[in-house]
Parts: C-alpha cells; sequence; structure tokens
C-alpha cells in the first residue's frame, strides 16, 4: 500500500502494543507531517531508552546506572522491603506517597503454563537480599489474581521460616468511590476482611 | 428463534453451536435485537454477532462486559432434547449442570469454579514440566497449587454438596409428576477422594506425576442420579432418562423461582418430540408460571393454551395465528 520507509514506519508501530492498524497508520502519518525536529526527539528518547536504562543490580526496578533510585536513596527505610511482580507496580505503590521501604522486583508471577517457575524469577535474589538480616518485613504486593496469591504463598512459605515478618496487600473497595459500582468479587472480599468499629 | 433469544441472555449458543452456524450462509455477521419488558421495566437488548472477531452485546444501547449484567432484564431457563446427555452421559455433564447452576445463583462461586479451572490448568502444565520427575523444585511450587486447589476445590464442592441436598427432593417431586406415579429420584454427590483434599492431593502425588494429570478433585467428582434406587445411568430406559433430565431441569427453575422475584423466560426446544403424549401432558401441566416459548416438530399436546402460534417451514413464516 504504502512504499519503503512509510511502510516500514507503519509496520513498526503496528508490533507495539496496543497499538493496531489504524492507529498505526495515523501516528506514521502525524509523524510523518511534524516538524523534524520533534520527529528526531522521539527517536532520541528511544535511543536513550535503550542504551541506559539498565536494571537494577539489588532489586531490578528500571535504572539509570547500575542502581535504581530507591536502592541508591540512604532515606529510604531498608528494614521494610515491598515484592511486587513487575517495575509498573513500584510506581503504582509510589503514588500512595505512603511507603518509604525499597522494592525487589520478581519478573513476574508463578505460572507454569507460560513456563515461569521460581527458577524463572528474581526469587534467589530475594533470600540474598534477606541474608543480612537489616530487613524485618516483607510486604508481598504481588496482583490479587491467582497466580498472585500463588507466587504471594509460594514465597511465604520461603521466608516465614527465616524469621522475617511476612505481610500480604489487602483487597478491598476502591475509597472514594460508591459502593453500587463495587464489583461482586471486590465487595466480596472486602466483607471477608472487615473490621470491627471502634466506638 | 429460541436460540437467539437463548444467545441474547447467555452470550453462548443454548446448543453449543459453533459462530459460523449461528450466521446465514453467506453473511458475515448475525444481528439480535429484543426488548424486553419486565413488570413496568422496559429494556432492549442488541447483540451482534461476527464470523470471526469479538460479539459485542449492548443493554439498552451501553456496551456490556459480562454477560451476568443481562440477568436483570433477561434470564432463560432452556430444556432440550440433548439434556438427556444429563442422565446417559459422562460425570462431566452433571458437573457442568451443577456448576452452571451455581455461578448463576452467585458472583462468588462463578470466581471460584474459574479458579479451579485456572489452578488445574497451571498444575497440568506443572506436571508436564516435571517429565515424570519430582525434584525439590517442582515440588514446592506443586505445594503451591495443592493449597490454591485445596481452597477453592473445597468450597466450591461444598457449594456443590449443598445444591444437591436442595435439588434432591424437587426432582423427584418433578419427575413423580411427569411420570404420573411416584417414583424416587436420589441425587448422591461422591467426591473423589476422602478426607482433606490437601492430603488426597499428597498421596495422590507420585501418581499425577507419573500420569502428569491431576488425578483427585472437584474436577473427578461425580453426581450419581438413582431412580428406584438403581443408577439411572445404565438401568433407567431412554424414556425414563428424559423425564428425569426434564426434572432436573425443572428442579433448578423452581430453585430460581424461590431466589429471583421474576421468573426466567422458559425455552422448550422440541421437547414434545421425545415425550409420549401422556408426559408430554403432565410437562406442559407441570410448567411454572412466567414466560414460555416452545418450538415443536408435531402437534402440542392440547393443554397448551398458546397465546400465539407461529408455523415455520423451509425457513420461512408460513403464518401467524392468534392461539385459543
Amino acid at each position: 500500500m504504502y512504499v519503503g520507509p512509510l511502510r516500514s514506519l507503519v509496520d513498526e508501530l503496528g508490533r507495539l502494543p496496543g497499538i493496531g492498524p489504524k492507529s498505526a497508520q495515523r501516528i506514521a502519518f502525524h509523524l510523518l507531517k511534524v516538524e523534524s525536529e520533534d520527529a528526531l526527539r522521539l527517536v532520541d528518547a528511544i535511543v536513550a531508552v535503550k542504551e541506559r536504562v539498565t536494571s537494577c543490580t539489588i532489586c531490578f526496578n528500571v535504572a539509570e546506572g547500575e542502581l535504581c533510585e530507591f536502592c541508591s536513596d540512604p532515606r529510604r527505610d531498608g528494614s521494610l522491603l515491598c515484592v511486587v511482580e513487575d517495575p509498573r507496580d513500584i510506581v503504582a505503590v509510589e503514588r500512595t506517597r505512603e511507603f518509604r521501604g525499597r522494592y525487589h522486583v520478581l519478573g513476574g508471577a508463578l505460572n507454569p503454563i507460560e513456563g515461569l517457575g521460581p527458577d524463572q524469577l528474581r526469587v534467589r535474589e530475594l533470600l540474598d537480599r534477606l541474608s543480612d538480616g537489616e530487613v524485618t518485613e516483607v510486604i508481598l504486593c504481588t496482583n490479587p489474581n491467582l497466580e498472585g496469591e500463588a507466587t504471594a504463598m509460594y514465597l511465604a512459605r520461603l521466608l516465614v521460616p527465616l524469621g522475617v515478618r511476612v505481610t500480604r496487600i489487602a483487597s478491598g473497595l476502591p475509597v472514594g468511590g460508591d459502593l453500587e459500582y463495587a464489583d461482586e468479587l471486590t465487595l466480596g472480599r472486602a466483607l471477608e476482611g472487615r473490621r470491627e468499629v471502634d466506638a | 428463534m429460541l436460540e437467539a433469544i437463548g444467545w441474547l441472555a447467555t452470550g453462548r449458543s443454548i446448543r453449543g453451536a459453533s459462530r459460523e452456524t449461528l450466521v446465514r450462509h453467506g453473511a458475515d455477521r448475525a444481528i439480535l435485537r429484543a426488548e424486553t419488558s419486565i413488570t413496568d421495566k422496559q429494556d432492549l437488548i442488541e447483540a451482534e454477532i461476527p464470523v470471526v472477531r469479538a460479539t459485542r452485546t449492548q443493554l439498552n444501547r451501553r456496551p456490556i462486559r459480562r454477560h451476568a449484567e443481562m440477568a436483570p432484564a433477561l434470564q432463560v431457563s432452556v430444556f432440550s432434547p440433548a439434556d438427556r446427555r444429563l442422565v446417559e452421559g459422562g460425570p462431566a455433564e452433571r458437573r457442568g449442570y451443577l456448576d452452571e447452576v451455581l455461578v448463576e445463583r452467585s458472583a462468588r462461586l462463578e470466581a471460584v469454579v474459574n479458579d479451579v479451572e485456572q489452578v488445574l490448568r497451571q498444575r497440568a502444565a506443572l506436571l508436564r514440566q516435571s517429565g515424570g520427575k519430582l525434584d525439590p523444585s517442582i515440588l514446592t511450587t506443586l505445594d503451591v497449587w495443592d493449597q490454591r486447589l485445596t481452597m477453592s476445590g473445597t468450597e466450591l464442592v461444598v457449594a456443590r454438596e449443598t445444591l444437591v441436598e436442595k435439588l434432591e427432593p424437587l426432582v423427584s417431586e418433578s419427575y413423580t409428576h411427569l411420570a404420573g406415579h411416584f417414583e424416587h429420584v436420589t441425587l448422591t454427590y461422591r467426591r473423589s477422594w476422602t478426607g482433606e483434599l490437601v492430603d488426597a492431593l499428597r498421596s495422590a502425588r507420585e501418581q499425577d506425576v507419573r500420569r502428569q494429570v491431576t488425578t483427585v478433585g472437584p474436577h473427578r467428582d461425580e453426581l450419581e442420579i438413582g431412580l428406584g434406587f438403581t443408577p439411572a445411568r445404565t438401568h433407567a430406559s431412554q424414556g425414563e432418562q428424559r423425564c428425569i433430565a426434564l426434572a432436573l431441569r425443572l428442579a433448578t427453575h423452581d430453585l430460581r423461582l424461590q431466589d429471583a422475584l421474576e421468573p426466567p423466560v422458559l425455552l422448550l426446544d422440541d421437547v414434545f418430540s421425545e415425550l409420549d403424549p401422556h408426559r408430554s401432558a403432565a410437562l406442559v401441566e407441570r410448567l411454572p408460571s412466567g414466560q414460555v416459548l416452545l418450538t415443536t416438530a408435531v402437534d402440542p399436546p392440547p393443554a397448551v393454551g398458546a397465546h400465539r402460534v407461529v408455523e415455520v417451514a423451509r425457513n420461512s413464516l408460513l403464518g401467524r395465528f392468534s392461539g385459543q
């Protein structure tokens, strides 16, 4: 349909997650139209990401250099460790502005169907981090789905015998929302985890 | 037409037909549209079923994500000759029947049913990866999946057993009415293990690893149906089996009436062709209140006081007659 460079741009864009053929075409034509410097800024950003962004050697979060911003920040509480599946989950936890500890990125959850077992996740690295006794509490912050729950269960089995406090994030209702819009499962879980009210 | 109503209510074919067979030959999609009215509330349901790509369903011009959202506007109970498989078919048919009822009654149990299926898939994948050997890393993860399966599986089985207890008297009652004489239909839920599921999984582990399947659990249980204390699957005649299948459907319909204020629409797909005149008449008499749509290739029993009759021959409507 299109020739040469335009064709390959549409094809490349179409390979990105969440972008179908029509979106790919629209973005390609947009890039064709904008000023060269605007398009080149995008090119630079992509190149910079590929060249400079690495994986933190301690927690496996995305990093620029050897350590990520949390592992290199001395003000962070080293006794609290939050275990997540994916670096994007760190962004979510950070938005709470409540958590001042450090993180550990597993790189997924137990999922035999997709060939993910403990050896494919950064479980051994997690155990290594606990060996010096600095960490006193591990918060299991994996997704509240079957695989995430199984992973939390698996980690709890490994960690509890080490004498470290192991906690799991709760499931419940979104704050500021209406009960009537809550989905049945979340509401069910919230009912299960209900708490006594102090008078 | 029953297929269309069934599809709108459940999001799938009531006969288990494939997408291609639902769409008219040569067309690339089917469009369904229905106006429903429950007491004083009117709803508009629309669905687009393409041969390929995802189907789209709207309730009052608003797209819906899950078909459960359709429940307030349209619910159906389906009766068809194929239901006999509930009695003469394998255990999976009867487990599926129970789970279908549970899923309708509780969103939580729907999640439990899905959980059990997913855990079994994950466990099967793990068993395949083990290559028949029990090494320590497989063992520790197997422990975790066993624990998950025990949690969800036990909850599911307890729910199935409670349901069976509620259904048994209703099934007997319906059967007795249809058959015209008293006959005790027994429903017995048999677990594929004894004691705690987690212990059963542990003792079956070696076998599971060798055969690379999960040999105990809710997916191996059986609902035994007995007619006058003999197993209906092997000892009942075809007529009796059809009658039991109908009684099972009527029982779940009764159960739904107990829960919901509004009775579901009953869809009877060609059931009279399979029943003798006596049983057909008994069925008509036994039909619960509410709207009923039925198709038949034979003359319906005289007791059918049809409000409206539509005659179909060679794919075209011959005529519409207002009923008695």
